[in-house]
């Protein structure tokens, strides 16, 4: 609703002294009820959008893997008997967890609980620190072994790019992740969501979500198969 | 209205979110004491194990077809619980589903390409 209406809806005897009043202080009517969720709809919806470009891009990368791993299987297979694959085991927890988290956290702010939102978004954030902290350990263990970028000639000949592409740029969602998960935390401090109004905690979870997704599919198709 | 406490905090929410927030887990018919995405959780979980250890056998088709069978479930778990998908607009299915055809044609296209050309 707007200022002038707000004001115009009370009698001159009754009216306050001119102040300010903005939208978020405004009362929540119908009408904008109907405003926020058709915004919130609208925004998820271009999220999904913006996911599907990635899902193209993701895809294209797993697809390079699919068919390295049907024309040399022996080389992943050599691969995987230097991977450390507890470690990336315990990295695929962490970031089923952070999911976990973040679900939980949009269960919060859905009954109008803004510190229980902070608390599940700041563990959520912790681990995907951990999860880009032990992705380095991991490519040094790999580095170690022989396994670079570029292996032309060696026994890894063309795994390195076809492996470090699609999970170096994976991490690179995590860290994104993290950053918006403090971003979101520092607005619910603000106060900036509730119960009514919490659309940008949403596309940050489908954006989250998504990147799990992407890991599971990863964790099975780069590690396990 | 109702009134709720969290965290020795009192918050007035509506009803319909109160019920979204004590919604409890069903997987294949059965419900169980846990909130619906704890329980998606603990199953994705218990997948990956699976999944690990199928992958400690020796390799075979069977096994492979298995493991990419349980990644495929186990996204469309995220996606249908933590992405809403199970109650959202479907036309979000479809944003999702399209590139993903798309691309597994294009790598099936790829797949039958020799290696070494066809001369």
């Amino acid at each position: 609703m707007s200022e002038m209406s707000i004001e115009s809806a009370k009698t001159p005897a009754e009216a306050p002294a001119p102040s300010v009043v903005t939208h978020k202080d405004a009362p929540v009517h119908g009408h904008d009820n109907m405003h926020i969720a058709e915004r919130a709809e609208n925004l998820k919806f271009a999220t999904w959008l913006y996911l599907a470009s990635e899902v193209v891009i993701f895809a294209s990368m797993i697809g390079v893997f699919i068919v390295f791993r049907i024309q040399h299987p022996e080389i992943v297979f050599k691969v995987h008997e230097t991977t450390n694959i507890l470690l990336v085991t315990l990295n695929t927890f962490l970031l089923l967890t952070s999911s976990w988290a973040m679900v939980m956290g949009l269960r919060e702010i859905r009954v109008n609980n803004p510190k229980g939102l902070i608390r599940w978004f700041g563990l959520m954030c912790i681990l995907g620190t951990i999860f880009v902290g032990l992705q380095y350990v991991e490519y040094q263990e790999l580095a170690h072994h022989g396994i670079a970028l570029f292996n032309q000639g060696n026994e890894y000949d063309g795994f390195g790019m076809r492996f470090y592409a699609p999970t170096a740029f994976h991490g690179a969602h995590v860290i994104i992740g993290v950053l918006w998960g403090l971003f979101v935390i520092n607005n619910t401090r603000k106060g900036n969501y509730d119960s009514k109004n919490y659309a940008g905690i949403e596309v940050f979870g489908l954006y989250w979500h998504f990147v799990d997704v992407v890991w599971v599919i990863l964790f099975t198709m780069l590690y396990l198969v | 209205m109702t009134e709720v406490t969290h965290d020795t905090e009192t918050h007035i929410v509506d009803a319909h979110e109160q019920e979204h927030y004590d919604e409890k887990f069903s997987f294949v018919g059965r419900t169980f004491n846990v909130p619906t995405y704890t329980g998606v959780f603990a199953l994705l979980g218990g997948l990956t194990v699976i999944e690990v250890l199928l992958s400690r056998l020796e390799h075979s088709s069977i096994i492979t077809i298995i493991m990419l069978a349980l990644a495929v479930f186990k996204a469309g778990l995220v996606v249908w619980f933590y992405m809403h998908l199970n109650k959202d607009n479907r036309i979000f299915l479809a944003t999702l589903l399209i590139p993903v055809v798309l691309v597994i044609l294009a790598v099936l296209f790829l797949s039958i390409v020799p290696v070494g050309g066809y001369s």
